[in-house]
């Protein structure tokens, strides 16, 4: 069952989840532990108890797995749990909660190319980011981590955070920029 | 722990809640359910604009205050003065609720808000515009001066004449050597001056019967007028009747 299992796709493993395979939930937890870990870990850099929050999103997923469109592509739902679940967690720290409107969803802005910003300076941009992440807006440290670091493409962010992609590209832009100043700042070189 | 023990652990820990806690996936329907919801919800708030936007036109017309701007800036400041704020507010703020709705569908949510907004107001104002071309809300008005259209009944009485305190809407009944006399829809008549700045536009002829909007101070029984419009016969058949509905001529065969 192990073999046949860790071939199936994990939409086809959902599929067989929705009709009451509970054991098989635990394929699809260990598939996507790592990775909304390691996400939590970056968007909420302050947080101490980021297991607990991780062990909720995949609670309410499958409590809410059988929402799931099995033709559509399985990472943009559950990373689009884990986004309201890391949402919810700031606002409840936060003295100032995260706004309901944001003037960047507002206009059209242009799609800039993908592939370009992340080839150039890479290494040295992702360690930038390591230093500077937990000084950086959650509006802008939100798409630069699933960009960077879970290397999701504008599409499939646009999807988990349900803004236009002209916005996430002008999220990632001003992002970088603001963390460029905030490094060149503290006297680094990137 | 290696890392396959962790994972497992991990994943056994998440596991162990969903069947200690008995947590139950959500049926299929519970989804279908909430999604009728969500689109039954956008369809009762967009009605519901589409009779606000349109009875705000409605009553635009029916007060005479929807002519104003054709005396130019002055015309416009009271536009602006006596429009009916309120029922825009909450207009405005059914629109906001509106796309907040319609944003949860990735159709809306993919696309800036400005284009949703567009696509919205423009419906809207579409939509008003053919309603009140119906005879939806002038029905309701004479139902309501008849007192038999309960709870919105108010509504249209209220609204009835929400214009300027300087704007006089009248019939002209008969012409004089320094205007003409209009009768009000109380049963008022008033005399009305024509001096050489008073404001007309389209230089048009004023006749017996023709149904006017006149700016300007009323002392006594006379306003010498500042401004003239001219309306057209639907508006004319509001301000006439104080009392039920007029009967409409029976079409010849």
């Amino acid at each position: 069952m192990g073999q046949k299992n860790s071939e199936q796709t994990d939409e086809e493993i959902a599929r067989l989840v929705q009709s009451g395979d509970i054991d098989l939930f635990g394929i699809l937890v260990k598939r996507y532990e790592e990775k909304i870990k390691r996400y939590g870990r970056k968007f909420l850099s302050n947080f101490q108890d980021i297991e607990d929050i991780v062990q909720e999103i995949f609670i309410k997923a499958y409590k809410n797995i059988r929402s799931f469109d099995v033709r559509k592509k399985f990472p943009p739902w559950i990373y689009r749990i884990a986004h309201n679940e890391f949402v919810n967690a700031i606002r409840k720290e936060s003295k100032s909660p995260l706004s309901f409107f944001d003037p960047d969803t507002l206009f059209p802005h242009p799609v800039s190319k993908e592939n370009t910003d992340k080839q150039i300076g890479k290494e040295e941009f992702e360690q930038a980011i390591n230093k500077c992440l937990d000084r950086l807006d959650p509006k802008y440290r939100e798409p630069i981590v699933l960009y960077f670091f879970e290397d999701l493409s504008y599409k499939e962010i646009a999807e988990i955070l349900h803004i236009p992609i002209g916005t996430v590209s002008v999220r990632l832009k001003r992002g970088k920029k603001i963390i460029r100043s905030i490094y060149q700042k503290s006297d680094y070189q990137i | 722990m290696n890392e396959n023990q962790k994972k497992s652990s991990f994943s056994e820990r998440v596991l162990k809640r969903i069947k200690s806690e008995k947590v139950k996936m959500r049926p299929r329907i519970y989804f279908v359910l909430r999604g009728v919801f969500i689109a039954l919800s956008i369809v009762f708030v967009a009605f519901f604009i589409l009779y606000l936007v349109s009875f705000i036109f409605f009553i635009f017309r029916i007060s005479g205050i929807w002519y104003l701007p054709r005396l130019g800036l002055p015309g416009f400041g009271m536009l602006f003065v006596s429009s009916p704020w309120i029922l825009i507010l909450i207009a405005m703020l059914l629109i906001v609720i509106l796309e907040i709705l319609v944003k949860r569908f990735s159709f809306a949510y993919r696309r800036p808000i400005l284009y949703s907004i567009l696509v919205i107001i423009v419906i809207i104002f579409l939509g008003s515009f053919i309603i009140v071309k119906t005879p939806l809300h002038s029905g309701f008005f004479w139902k309501a001066r008849e007192n038999q259209l309960p709870v919105i009944g108010t509504f249209y009485r209220q609204y009835e004449m929400p214009g300027p305190s300087d704007a006089h809407r009248g019939i002209i009944s008969e012409i004089t050597d320094e205007g003409f006399c209009i009768e009000q829809p109380n049963g008022q008549a008033i005399d009305v001056i024509i001096v050489s700045d008073t404001r007309l536009p389209g230089n048009e002829e004023f006749n017996e019967g023709d149904a006017v909007i006149v700016l300007g101070k009323q002392i006594n029984e006379t306003i010498k007028a500042s401004g003239i419009i001219k309306a057209d016969s639907e508006f004319k058949e509001f301000i006439r009747y104080r009392g039920p509905r007029p009967l409409r001529p029976i079409p010849s065969r």
